[in-house]
């Protein structure tokens, strides 16, 4: 039990060293990280079995007594959140084995692949900010090497846009760090949680706010820090870029989430009106961005920044509901976003291109791809029964309960246009006959079982988490009322 | 009940195999779905009609959000049920004629199926969520069957205009009824009967009015969004007799009615409703009497009666209510008739352009018994049940306030109507046979069948009009709200008739004088000056433009654009936040400065200036290392000697580092830039610079909050066995964060080999590098390099008690490989070395995760450290933390060594 | 010196910022590698100075005894200062490559798209 808690970060780090030991030796590496991310999962979902039937669990690593060591505490929104982490890492892993090139493979994909998990995991379930740090630093490295890996000249200039943004973002962080220690004394967000209602000089902790509300939301991608993801989420290979759309701007989200249910919640009151105008203004310009698109991998990036509002949307009204609503929707989005990545690369591989005036004929050609198209395009739309329309609608309802009404009527017609952008991508690439006249179509069978079962899980998923909704919305439910009563958390770390 | 209304559902995946078993034959066996389900309905009709009976059935669906799977069949359920079972019966048989020999005759059945079921789900739901899904359910098969002739890109945009319009008002719409479960607490439509008074006292009740009413005019195509029927025209033809005349358009009048107990009633229903319906009814038949295309005529008369319905909703009063639902009835049957009737004219003679029609009656006779009947029913004309549907209307009229306004309004739409269904099924009919692309004959028994079953229903329930009458009572009590007493059917002779005969004469005079009156009225051509769907077009396009103009914005802006955003957004709230909270109490006393940290920081000022107006690299790394050797100085005078000793190696690295990768790069170059950009960027660094000043010296007034620190003086040695405290807060208190960090350095190297190593994905050639040989050098370095690699060791080994550690260690240890690399050639350093640097990073982090699993048998945490409990020659106490620094010097060795080797021996591709 | 501290930090951050408006990537990077120092120094300004010993134990004794410098600053700085320079390292070596891919190293042609 004790030592289930530190698994989220052991497994997929002892994973990569073993691929590391494994240099040189691709195909080894290859079943080493399918286990790993597949134990990862397990793991997951294990502390969630136990968290849902316990209540939160917290570790001391070390067995150092907090706030003097340094924490590790899953609560249900950690333990979601690592269960979707193993499950994408894995089915993003399959599906790189028949997309990533031999190079890439030999030169470290599958050790930085786990590394990037490692980072990504160890977000989710420190208890420390510093640790926090630590895990965003190792998150973030290892995605600047994986899109730069391979060296192409698009490649390397997305690369340097996104390293000097992050590196901009973690000294923000780092500076808060600091401020935060020396103002309260401790790292430990629980401990930090009640030191900071100490605080003598309430502007120290409003700036504070800012800067943990500026580091993470550059991370997230909200507006107006968002710029660097359309500028570089379409260079690398799309597996890279479907695991990136899937956790990192999540990890952001993840985080503000964390610090302003937990630390900050009573700067909420001053930076409500900011959140809200903010979570408005990143559905618009992502939703607008993609209406000018005509790029496959570009269209969906912009969409990752729009779904993005929305989930800033949930944790700006500030509601149990409004909060289950932008749990809901991570998963929601986690799942069909990287799908649609995932399928863009499939398209790619049958058609040779993401550009949509190049491309057409797919649902002629192959009309199982086109289903497996349209549900997580509509899903995104927020078409029912679908699992999109279960965010939507726990949105709209705290949007409404709470009288926000504008921001609600920014949500719809997002909506809208997000619709608008799903049908253009089905039309252009799917509907319209294939201006490649010379490019015959081949059986989808030779695209291989390991792009498309990533791809058939992910639809499946979708349409499951829409038809089924009931355990995930009561999941997401009690999830965040662990959120809104913070004071589970904080007995759970501080207890022993 | 639920799974008689999923069983659409449920079949579709059989559909697609369905059609490679049975070919072209598929037709009929899939129309024995909506067959079935028509006599399920229709063995209901007794129980409903007689006893009043409402059938119900609940099931739990996502009870956390209040909706559930709760169906509910009354009078208005049921009427809407068997018309869309019973048509579709005649539909799905008739798209097996129209499509024989499609390939996707698969897939159309599969989306044909699919929006039946669904739209069956909307009129049998009692969860207005429920009903919701099932409503958008519809948009999306629509949009599937609209644009179902995919390559053309008419089809593909009329099935975006459709699904973009019915789904804008289908989100109102949801907004509307997500407030009414707010303001009913309750999502079930039965729940809410009760509590309308307390809905229309409310103070939203208006915005929920508006909003479900946005979504209902959207779906059934009312003015002002009307446009997009006549678009959805592309469809095939049994996609329009079914979806866009018979069903699906009357989702929004059969959410009008459901609503009507709860929402209606009020000043602001009959309002809003009636004027809607009353001008999509007038605008519709007037654009209808102006179409040549057979399709389009239907389109427009079809938007017409969609807002006679509407009209007599909005009035509300029980006559007006049982006109709508008896004219729905009358319309679906003659509506869907025409279409099918219609797409059989195309199908044969491959013109739907009434000009070019005439004289078919004697090549297609059944078609033309299929066309007259509906047509007759559609003018009005009895015993056809369309007379009633009529009567029904202008008695309405009649009975409600402003009377007069009302009547002479439905009049004028009456009248469109006969004159359309003369344009329909006279035109090509009768006349001279004109000659037709395709050479006409009469369509097969699939296409007419429909068209003739629909004729003779409407001629024998015209004729005794009376069997229509429980289930048309038991529809117009449950829209109503209450009793309404007996219903009435009959011929009379009143004021209703004498509106009948006035209709019909006017009609046919219009229909003659059509020729005459169409180029009349052309300049006043009102489709084009409403320009309503111009007007959606202008609206996409604007906001398109605004979506273009940001995106090209977006790309085209250079990245230093975004930092300084960055910056603003930081410099401006932060700035904020310092100005309008005097409370930062910034409270510093300048406080004694000796001279040589005057001196110090005055330095490390200018240097850091100096980098900024340094005009060659040189200079500006060089001055970069004096910064940050003045940091590492800063360091060491306020206590932090193993800080400034990693300081100082790092700055020995990094400086060596920019040398190495710097060297070949051009000079600096400057571009020309405008003073006001230097002076803007500098304005901004400065406001940075400024505001983090103001924070340090706020933060320092508070008074300084350590209560970690004693415990960490208190338990460093006696819990942790170590006299160096960062040193063991490195490795032990905090050698979680330790443990990442030296995972950073391994991927950052990983990464620079990586891109040292692959050049546009493919790989690079390792180049010789040769080093310095000197004899003097390569003497030199052999003594060295064993001292260097025992000092290391010392160093690590000390780590615990003293300043230094694995980091400082293992950067000793990678100085003395690299030496030997430039004084022999990296080959032989590497072979010096016997692994590879992977490896030993590998072996690094390896320890590092071993030394802290060790806990784990023993019950512990992880990386509890344990102690082995006697000192050991020249390693004095041993414990698992020592194996973790050991760790971190591998790892630390093993980076340094790669990236410096693989610089040393990259091949150049500039 | 505290406040002198407190400029010498904005000094840094300020110089910093401005390197990284700048359009040659050479300067992005030093730009950046001020950030760091500033960000460093930061931490340890905050964290309190004192011109006390190290927080090293002499032989002999059982625990730390004061005055000392606050250890944690040094040991939180200490970690951000390695990972600092893996990530700078790598930041380096992908401008190099950048340069001779795209046989520029004006930022602005780099980095508008297409």
């Amino acid at each position: 039990m004790n030592t289930l808690l530190v698994l989220p970060i052991l497994v997929p780090f002892i994973t990569a060293i073993l691929c590391l030991f494994a240099w040189g030796h691709v195909v080894l590496q290859r079943w080493l990280s399918v286990t790993g991310t597949a134990s990862l999962l397990v793991v997951g979902l294990m502390l969630l079995h136990t968290v849902n039937r316990e209540g939160i669990q917290a570790i001391q690593i070390g067995s150092w007594a907090a706030p003097f060591g340094i924490t590790v505490v899953v609560d249900l929104f950690s333990a979601i959140m690592v269960s979707i982490t193993g499950l994408m890492g894995l089915l993003v892993v399959v599906y790189s084995l028949g997309s990533i090139d031999f190079e890439r493979q030999r030169f470290g994909y599958y050790p930085l692949f786990c590394t990037l998990l490692m980072g990504v995991s160890g977000a989710f379930i420190t208890g420390d900010l510093f640790n926090l740090y630590v895990w965003f630093e190792v998150l973030l490295i290892s995605s600047f090497v994986l899109m730069a890996l391979g060296g192409e000249r698009r490649q390397l200039a997305g690369a340097i846009q996104y390293v000097v943004m992050n590196l901009i973002s973690s000294s923000i962080f780092l500076a808060a760090l600091g401020i935060v220690y020396s103002v309260t004394g401790t790292l430990n967000m629980a401990d930090l949680a009640l030191q900071i209602q100490q605080v003598q000089q309430p502007g120290i902790v409003t700036i504070l706010a800012i800067m943990f509300l500026v580091a993470f939301g550059i991370k997230a991608a909200i507006f107006p820090l968002f710029f660097w993801l359309p500028a570089s989420y379409d260079t690398p290979p799309i597996a890279v870029t479907a695991i990136f759309a899937a956790l990192l701007t999540k990890v952001g989200v993840y985080a503000l989430v964390r610090v302003f249910t937990l630390i900050f919640v009573q700067e909420m009151d001053g930076l409500r009106e900011v959140m809200l105008a903010s979570a408005a203004l990143t559905m618009l310009v992502g939703v607008f961005g993609a209406a000018s698109e005509y790029e496959f991998r570009r269209v969906l990036s912009f969409h990752i920044v729009s779904q993005i509002g929305y989930m800033l949307m949930g944790l700006a009204l500030f509601t149990p509901l409004a909060l289950a609503g932008t749990i809901y929707f991570l998963l929601h989005n986690i799942l069909a976003k990287t799908n649609l990545f995932l399928i863009s690369g499939v398209a790619q591989h049958l058609l040779g291109s993401y550009e949509l005036k190049k491309m057409g004929g797919l649902y002629k050609s192959y009309p199982i791809l086109g289903v497996l198209f349209l549900i997580p395009a509509f899903s995104l739309a927020g078409i029912p029964p679908l699992s999109g329309f279960w965010g939507k609608l726990l949105l709209v309802r705290a949007g409404l309960e709470i009288e926000q009404y504008l921001l609600v009527g920014v949500s719809l017609f997002v909506s809208i246009w997000t619709t608008y952008s799903m049908l253009k991508l089905w039309s252009e690439a799917f509907l319209k006959d294939s201006p490649q006249t010379d490019r015959p179509a081949q059986g989808l069978r030779q695209v291989g079982i390991t792009l498309l079962l990533p791809i058939m899980i992910l639809s499946l998923l979708t349409v499951l988490m829409g038809i089924l909704a009931e355990p995930v919305v009561a999941l997401t439910q009690r999830t965040a009322s662990q959120l809104m009563n913070p004071s589970d958390y904080i007995q759970a770390v501080l207890k022993g | 009940m639920a799974l008689i209304i999923l069983l659409g559902f449920i079949v579709i995946p059989l559909i697609p195999l369905l059609h490679r078993w049975l070919g072209n034959q598929i037709g009929w066996v899939v129309s024995l779905l909506p067959f079935g389900l028509t006599l399920y309905f229709a063995s209901y009709l007794g129980q409903i009609s007689r006893t009043d009976k409402v059938l119900m059935a609940t099931y739990e669906w996502v009870p956390s959000l209040g909706v559930n799977l709760s169906f509910r069949m009354d009078g208005l359920s049921l009427i809407f049920a068997l018309t869309i079972s019973g048509i579709g019966t005649l539909v799905f048989l008739y798209a097996g004629g129209y499509l024989k020999g499609d390939p996707n005759l698969g897939k159309f059945y599969v989306y044909l199926t699919f929006f039946m079921a669904s739209m069956l789900g909307l009129v049998l739901a009692n969860d207005i969520l429920l009903l919701f899904v099932f409503w958008e359910l519809t948009s999306i098969a629509s949009y599937l069957l609209i644009s179902y002739y995919h390559s053309e890109e008419a089809s593909r945009e009329a099935g975006k205009t459709a699904l973009i319009v019915t789904g804008s008002g289908g989100l109102a719409m949801l907004a509307g009824l997500i407030l009414l479960s707010i303001v009913t607490q309750t999502s079930t439509i039965s729940d809410m009967f009760g509590q309308a008074d307390a809905i229309q006292a409310h103070h939203l009740y208006i915005a929920i009015l508006v909003l479900i009413s946005l979504g209902a005019f959207a779906k059934s195509a009312q003015f002002p969004f009307h446009f997009w029927l006549p678009e959805a025209m592309e469809a095939p033809a049994p996609v329009s007799a079914f979806l866009h005349s018979a069903t699906m358009v009357k989702a929004g009048i059969y959410l009008l009615a459901r609503l009507h107990p709860i929402l209606g009633g009020t000043a602001e229903w009959h309002w809003l409703i009636t004027s809607i319906g009353g001008i999509t009814m007038l605008v519709g038949g007037y654009l209808a009497w102006q179409q040549t295309d057979l399709k389009r005529i239907l389109a427009y008369t079809t938007v017409s009666a969609l807002g006679i319905i509407t009209f007599l909703l909005g009035i509300g009063t029980k006559e007006t209510i049982k006109a709508a639902l008896l004219f729905f009835i009358v319309h679906a049957m003659y509506k869907a008739a025409l279409f099918m009737v219609g797409g059989a004219i195309d199908h044969e003679t491959g013109t739907r352009d009434i000009r070019g029609l005439g004289g078919l009656r004697s090549v297609m006779p059944i078609t033309a018994l299929g066309a007259a009947l509906p047509a007759l029913s559609m003018a009005g004309i009895p015993p056809l049940l369309g007379f009633f549907g009529k009567e029904v209307i202008y008695e309405g009229t009649q009975h409600a306030d402003w009377a007069g306004l009302l009547t002479f309004a439905a009049l004028l739409g009456n009248l469109f109507n006969v004159t359309a269904a003369g344009m329909v099924a006279i035109r090509p009919f009768w006349g001279e046979l004109k000659a037709t692309p395709h050479h006409a004959h009469e369509a097969p028994w699939m296409m007419w069948l429909g068209a003739v079953v629909l004729g003779i229903v409407s001629l024998g329930l015209g004729m005794v009009a009376s069997a229509v009458l429980p289930l048309l009572q038991q529809g117009v009590e449950a829209v109503y709200g209450h009793e309404v007493g007996e219903l009435h059917l009959g011929y009379a002779i009143n004021l209703s008739l004498l509106l009948s005969l006035i209709t019909l004469t006017g009609g046919i005079i219009l229909y003659y004088g059509l020729e005459k009156l169409r180029p009349l009225v052309a300049p006043y051509d009102l489709g084009k000056r409403l320009g309503v769907a111009k007007g959606y077009h202008a609206l996409m396009n604007g906001i398109l433009k605004v979506a273009n103009w940001e995106g090209r914005l977006i790309r085209h802006t250079h990245m230093r654009y975004y930092l300084l955003v960055i910056m603003g957004t930081l410099v401006i709230t932060m700035g904020y936040v310092l100005i309008s909270q005097a409370r930062l109490g910034i409270d510093v006393k300048i406080g004694e400065i000796r001279f040589y940290e005057g001196v110090l920081a005055l330095i490390i000022m200018i240097a850091a200036v100096a980098v900024t107006v340094a005009q060659s690299r040189l200079a500006a790394v060089t001055a970069l290392g004096v910064v940050g050797f003045g940091v590492a100085i800063i360091f060491v005078l306020f206590g932090a000697p193993d800080l400034a000793m990693t300081q100082f190696a790092i700055e020995v690295l990094s400086v060596i580092l920019f040398v190495l990768v710097l060297y070949r790069l051009p000079k600096f170059r400057t571009w020309k830039q405008r003073p006001s950009t230097t002076i803007r960027d500098a304005i901004f660094a400065g406001g940075v610079g400024l505001v983090m000043t103001v924070i340090v010296l706020a933060v320092i007034s508070a008074p300084l909050n350590s209560r970690l620190t004693p415990y960490f003086a208190q338990a460093s040695y006696v819990e942790a066995q170590g006299r160096n405290v960062v040193n063991v807060i490195l490795v032990d208190f905090r050698g979680f964060d330790t443990m990442g960090e030296i995972t950073v350095l391994a991927i950052a190297a990983i990464g620079v080999f990586g891109l040292l190593r692959l050049h546009e994905g493919k790989p690079l050639q390792r180049k010789i590098y040769r080093g310095f040989p000197s004899m003097i050098l390569q003497t030199a370095i052999r003594y060295l390099v064993p001292i260097l690699l025992l000092f290391s060791i010392f160093l690590l080994l000390r780590g615990h008690q003293e300043p230094g550690g694995g980091f400082v260690g293992g950067l000793v240890a990678a100085a003395a490989f690299a030496l030997y690399g430039i004084a022999y050639d990296v080959a032989a350093a590497r072979q010096a070395l016997r692994v590879r640097p992977i490896l030993v990073i590998a072996s690094g982090l390896a320890l590092a995760v071993a030394s802290g699993l060790f806990s784990i048998p023993n019950n512990k945490t992880y990386m509890t450290s344990m102690w082995y409990d006697r000192n050991l020659p020249a390693l004095g106490h041993v414990g698992t933390p020592f194996f973790f620094d050991v760790g971190v010097y591998l790892v630390v060795l093993g980076v340094m060594l790669l990236i410096i080797f693989n610089l040393a021996e990259q091949e150049e591709t500039a | 010196m505290e406040v002198l501290l407190a400029i010498v930090i904005g000094v840094l951050y300020a110089t910093g910022v401005y390197m990284i408006l700048r359009r040659s990537l050479v300067k992005l990077i030093l730009g950046l590698v001020l950030l760091g120092h500033a960000t460093n120094l930061f931490i340890f300004t905050v964290g309190r100075l004192t011109h006390a010993a190290p927080p090293i134990m002499a032989e002999g004794e059982k625990v730390l005894l004061p005055p000392y410098s606050d250890p944690l600053p040094q040991a939180l700085i200490l970690t951000a200062i390695v990972i600092g320079f893996g990530v700078q390292a790598f930041a380096i070596v992908l401008l190099k490559r950048a340069y001779q891919t795209v046989k520029t190293d004006d930022f602005d042609t780099i980095t508008v798209a297409h």
